[in-house]
C-alpha cells in the first residue's frame, strides 16, 4: 500500500517536471531570452503540422524525409549485419582466420564512420550507395565485436560434449557456437542499430535531396530553427521506437535472456 | 563447556512472510523462539535454504520481523547493528579492497585511528593464517581464503555477537573440513558468542555447543540439542554418531 | 585384419595431421603479414586504374612524411593530431566532471530520478550529430561550439553508465557496508556504491571517448582551420586524395592511442578488476 502511494508521488513529480520544463522553454522562446534561434514548443508543433503538407524549406514533405532516411539507414544497417555478424562469428571460432583478418579489422576499427565521408564522396559519389556505405561503417564494428565476443564465450563443456559425440568442427560451430552467441549478437545489433541511426545525419549532410539529416541542415541554412528542432525530435522519437521494437523482437527470439 | 546462562540474544516468537511471484504471502519463519547464551557456539541447523538466512538477517537487523521481536542484551534490534559481526554466505569480501583494507573496513568506518585499525587487522589476518596476503585483492584468492578474510573482518570489528551464514557452503569438501577445524581453533582462542547457520549435520555437531534444529518451510524450531562433547570432537566417537543419527532421524527431508 | 587397417589408417592420419599442423603453425605465424601484403597488393591494383582518386601506398607514405615536416595551415600532422585530441580531452573532462555526479545522483536518489533523470531520458534518444545544426545556430562553429558538441556526445554514455553502475551494485555489498559501520548514506555511497560502480562508469568513459573522437572529426569537417577532420576535408576540397588517406591513417593512429590511454588509466584506477584487465 505504502509503496503504491510513493510511486504515485514520483509519477506526479515527473509530470510536474515536464510541465515546468515546457513552460520554461515556452517562456524563454516567447521573450527571445536566449536569442532568435530558440523556437518554442508551440513553434515546433506548428512546424510539424506545416511539414506534413508543405515541402519548404528543404523541398520534401516530412513523410518523404522520414522514408528516405529509413531506407538509407536500414540499407546500411542490413549490409553491416549480413557481413559483420558472420565475419565476427568466423573470427571468434577459427583461430587461423582470426589471426589473418584481425589485423585488417584493427586497422579500420579506430576510424569513425564520419571520417570515411570524404573518401566515399570521391570514390562512389554522393548517391544512396555512399550514404549507405557510411552507415555501414558505423554499424559494422559493433556487429563484428559482439558476435566475436559472444562465440568466444561459448561454454567449453558444450563444445566438448558435441565433439565427444563425433560432431565435426563446422557442425559444432553451427549448432553449439552460434546459438550460444545469440544474446551477444543481438546486443551488438542493438548497438549497431542506434549507431547507424545516429550516423544518418552526417551521411545526409553530404549532398542529398531529401532525408531528415538533409532537412535539418537545409533548415539551418534558411535560419528555420523550428524545423531544425522538429527534425531533432523526429529523429529522437524514431530512434527510440526502433530500440523499443528491437528489444521486443529480441525478447521474443532470445528467450535465454538479454545481455 | 557449560554455556554461561546469561542471555545475549533473545529471539521471541518471530514470524516472517514474503509475497511470492503469484502474489500470495508465503510464510518462511513461524513462531520461532530461542535464546543465545553468552560465549556459546550456537548452530542453527535446518534442511534446504528456507528461513535460516532470513532469520540471521533479522537478527543482524538487515530485515525487520513481521511478528515477534529480537533483543540484543535486552534492547530490540531495529536496524543494521555493527555490534554483530557477520560472515556472509558467499564472497562478501569487497573486490575493490585488498585483504588488509577488507579486514580493517569495520574499524575504519567507525573512525578508529589508522594505526590501531592496522594493528587489529594484522592480528586477525595472522589468526586466520593469511599472513603475507595483506596486499592481495580478493580475485587473487581462493574461495577458502576469501572466507577467511570474511572471518577476520568480522572479528576485527569487535562484535558482541558473530553471525556466520553458511560460511563454508560454497567450498569444496576438503577446504570445508580444514576451515571447520580452523574456526574451532579461532573460537577457542578468542571467546565470542557465535551464531552459525548450516544445513550440514556433521558440521553442526563438530562446532556447536548447542544445536537448534529447524523444520522445513516454514522454519519452526523442532528441537534444541545440547552437545556436551569436548572439542575438538571425533566424528567416529559413539556419542557423536548417536547424536548424528538422532538429529538425522528428526530432520525433514529437504526438497 | 580390420584392426590392422585401422592402425595403418591411424598412423597415416597421424602423420598427416602433424604435417598439417606444421603448415598451420607456419600460416598462423605469418597470418597478420599475409593480410597486410594482400591489402597492399589490392591497394596497388586499385590505384592502377586511377592514381588521382586512388593514390598508391607510396604516394600516401610520402604525403605522411612531408606532412610530418612541412606544416599545412600552420601545423604539422602531429600538430593537427594534438589539436583534435586536445578538443576531445577538454570536452571529456567536462563530460566526466558533470556526467558522473549526475548519473550517480539519478541512480541513488529517487526524487532526482523522477525529475532530472526523466528529462535526460527524454533527450537521450536524439543522436549527438543531430544536435550539430542547432549548436551552430546558437554558438557558431568556433572552438567553444566544438567543445559543446563533443561534450553532448560524450556526456550521454557517461551518465547512462554511471546510473546503471549505481543501480547494479549488489545488495550483498550494501549489506556488508551496513554491517560494518557504514551507517550514513554518504559513507555507503563513498565506500561501497562508488567503488562497486567504478568499472561500469569506466566502460561509459571508454564509450564516451569513441563518440567524442567521432564528433570532433565531424565538427572539424564542418568548419575548422586545424585538426584531423579539417585535414581530410581539405584533402577532399582540393582533390588531394593522398591527403585524405594520410589524414585517415593519422585518425586511426590517434583513435587507437586514445583508447589505449583510457585503458591505461582504467588499470591504474581499478587494479582489482580482472575482467577489464584481460580485455
Amino acid at each position: 500500500m505504502k509503496k503504491d502511494e510513493s510511486n504515485i508521488k514520483y509519477v506526479f513529480l515527473t509530470i510536474v517536471t515536464f510541465i515546468i520544463f515546457f513552460l520554461t522553454w515556452q517562456l524563454l522562446a516567447e521573450f527571445d531570452i536566449v536569442g532568435k534561434y530558440m523556437p518554442s514548443p508551440v513553434d515546433v508543433f506548428r512546424a510539424f503540422v506545416f511539414k506534413l503538407s508543405n515541402i519548404g524549406p528543404d523541398g520534401s514533405l516530412l513523410s518523404t524525409n522520414i522514408l528516405t532516411s529509413l531506407k538509407v539507414s536500414l540499407l546500411g544497417f542490413s549490409v553491416a549485419v549480413v557481413i559483420g555478424i558472420p565475419l565476427g562469428l568466423f573470427m571468434g571460432w577459427y583461430r587461423l582466420f582470426d589471426r589473418i583478418v584481425k589485423t585488417l579489422f584493427e586497422l579500420i576499427r579506430p576510424i569513425p564512420a564520419v571520417a570515411w565521408i570524404p573518401l566515399m564522396i570521391v570514390w562512389v559519389g554522393v548517391g544512396l550507395t555512399a550514404k549507405a556505405l557510411i552507415i555501414f561503417f558505423a554499424a559494422f564494428v559493433p556487429c563484428v565485436i559482439n558476435s566475436y565476443t559472444g562465440i568466444r564465450q561459448t561454454n567449453p563443456a558444450l563444445i566438448n560434449v558435441a565433439k565427444t559425440y563425433g560432431a565435426s568442427n563446422f557442425y559444432t560451430f553451427l549448432h553449439v557456437g552460434v546459438p550460444s552467441a545469440i544474446p551477444m549478437i543481438f546486443a551488438g545489433m542493438r548497438v549497431a542499430l542506434s549507431t547507424s541511426w545516429g550516423t544518418l545525419v552526417a551521411a545526409e549532410m553530404l549532398a542529398a535531396s531529401s532525408g531528415l539529416g538533409y532537412m535539418i541542415s537545409m533548415a539551418r541554412s534558411f535560419g528555420r530553427a523550428d524545423v531544425v528542432v522538429l527534425g531533432m525530435v523526429v529523429i529522437g522519437a524514431l530512434g527510440y521506437i526502433f530500440t523499443l521494437l528491437f528489444s521486443k523482437i529480441e525478447s521474443v527470439i532470445n528467450k535465454g535472456g538479454t545481455v | 563447556m557449560e554455556p554461561g546462562n546469561h542471555v545475549r540474544v533473545k529471539v521471541d516468537n518471530v514470524s516472517k512472510s514474503f509475497v511470492g511471484i503469484n502474489g500470495t504471502a508465503e510464510q518462511v519463519i513461524k513462531n520461532v523462539s530461542f535464546d543465545v547464551y553468552d560465549n556459546e557456539f550456537l548452530v542453527l541447523l535446518g534442511p534446504g535454504r528456507c528461513g535460516k538466512s532470513v532469520l540471521l538477517n533479522m537478527i543482524a537487523g538487515l530485515m525487520g520481523t513481521d511478528e515477534g521481536q529480537i533483543l540484543l542484551d535486552g534492547v530490540p534490534v531495529t536496524k543494521p547493528n555493527p555490534e554483530m559481526g557477520m560472515v556472509f554466505q558467499r564472497t562478501g569480501t569487497l573486490p575493490w579492497l585488498t585483504v588488509m583494507d577488507n579486514v580493517r573496513f569495520g574499524p575504519r568506518m567507525r573512525g578508529v585511528p589508522k594505526e590501531e585499525q592496522i594493528k587489529k587487522a594484522r592480528h586477525y589476518i595472522d589468526l586466520v593464517n593469511l599472513h603475507g596476503f595483506e596486499k592481495h585483492y580478493p580475485y587473487q584468492l581462493s574461495g577458502g581464503m576469501k572466507q577467511r578474510v570474511g572471518i577476520a573482518r568480522a572479528y576485527a570489528n569487535d562484535p558482541k555477537i558473530l553471525i556466520m551464514d553458511e560460511p563454508f557452503g560454497a567450498l569444496d569438501a576438503q577446504t570445508r573440513y580444514n576451515m571447520e577445524n580452523e574456526i574451532l581453533t579461532i573460537a577457542e582462542g578468542e571467546k565470542r558468542t557465535i551464531l552459525f547457520v548450516t544445513n550440514n549435520i556433521e558440521e553442526a555437531l563438530l562446532l556447536g555447543d548447542r544445536i537448534v534444529l529447524f523444520t522445513a518451510c516454514p522454519a519452526q524450531v523442532k528441537q534444541i540439542y545440547t552437545v556436551s562433547l569436548p572439542k575438538p570432537r571425533d566424528t567416529m566417537q559413539e556419542e557423536f554418531l548417536r547424536l548424528r543419527k538422532a538429529i538425522s532421524d528428526n530432520t525433514d527431508l529437504a526438497l | 585384419m580390420s584392426s590392422g587397417v585401422k592402425i595403418e589408417n591411424q598412423v597415416e592420419n597421424g602423420k598427416d595431421t602433424s604435417a598439417r599442423k606444421q603448415g598451420y603453425k607456419f600460416v598462423y605465424t605469418i597470418g597478420p603479414y599475409i593480410s597486410l601484403i594482400v591489402l597492399f597488393i589490392v591497394w596497388i591494383i586499385a590505384s592502377g586504374k586511377n592514381v588521382k582518386t586512388f593514390p598508391t601506398p607510396w604516394i600516401v607514405i610520402q604525403k605522411i612524411a612531408s606532412l610530418l615536416v612541412n606544416p599545412l595551415s600552420g601545423a604539422t600532422l602531429i600538430g593537427h593530431m594534438l589539436v583534435s585530441m586536445r578538443r576531445v580531452f577538454v570536452a571529456l573532462f567536462f563530460a566526466i566532471v558533470i556526467g558522473v555526479p549526475f548519473g550517480i545522483l539519478v541512480g541513488w536518489n529517487r526524487a532526482f530520478r523522477a525529475t532530472l533523470g526523466a528529462l535526460f531520458e527524454c533527450i537521450r534518444p536524439i543522436p549527438v550529430l543531430a544536435w550539430i545544426p542547432l549548436i551552430i545556430m546558437w554558438f557558431g562553429i568556433g572552438e567553444n561550439a566544438k567543445i559543446i558538441m563533443i561534450f553532448i556526445g560524450s556526456v550521454m554514455p557517461i551518465v547512462v553508465n554511471s546510473y546503471t553502475g549505481i543501480k547494479l551494485v549488489a545488495s550483498l555489498y550494501l549489506d556488508v557496508g551496513k554491517m560494518f559501520n557504514a551507517s550514513t548514506q554518504g559513507q555507503l555511497l563513498k565506500n561501497i556504491v562508488l567503488p562497486a560502480a567504478l568499472p561500469t562508469i569506466f566502460a561509459g568513459i571508454r564509450n564516451a571517448t569513441s563518440v567524442a573522437w567521432m564528433v570532433v572529426l565531424a565538427s572539424e569537417m564542418l568548419a575548422a582551420k586545424s585538426g584531423l577532420g579539417f585535414l581530410i576535408n581539405r584533402g577532399m576540397e582540393v582533390f588531394d586524395i593522398s591527403l585524405v588517406m594520410a589524414g585517415m591513417i593519422a585518425i586511426a593512429v590517434a583513435g587507437a592511442f586514445l583508447s589505449w590511454i583510457i585503458s591505461f588509466i582504467e588499470r591504474k584506477v581499478c587494479p582489482w578488476n580482472r575482467g577489464i584487465m584481460s580485455e
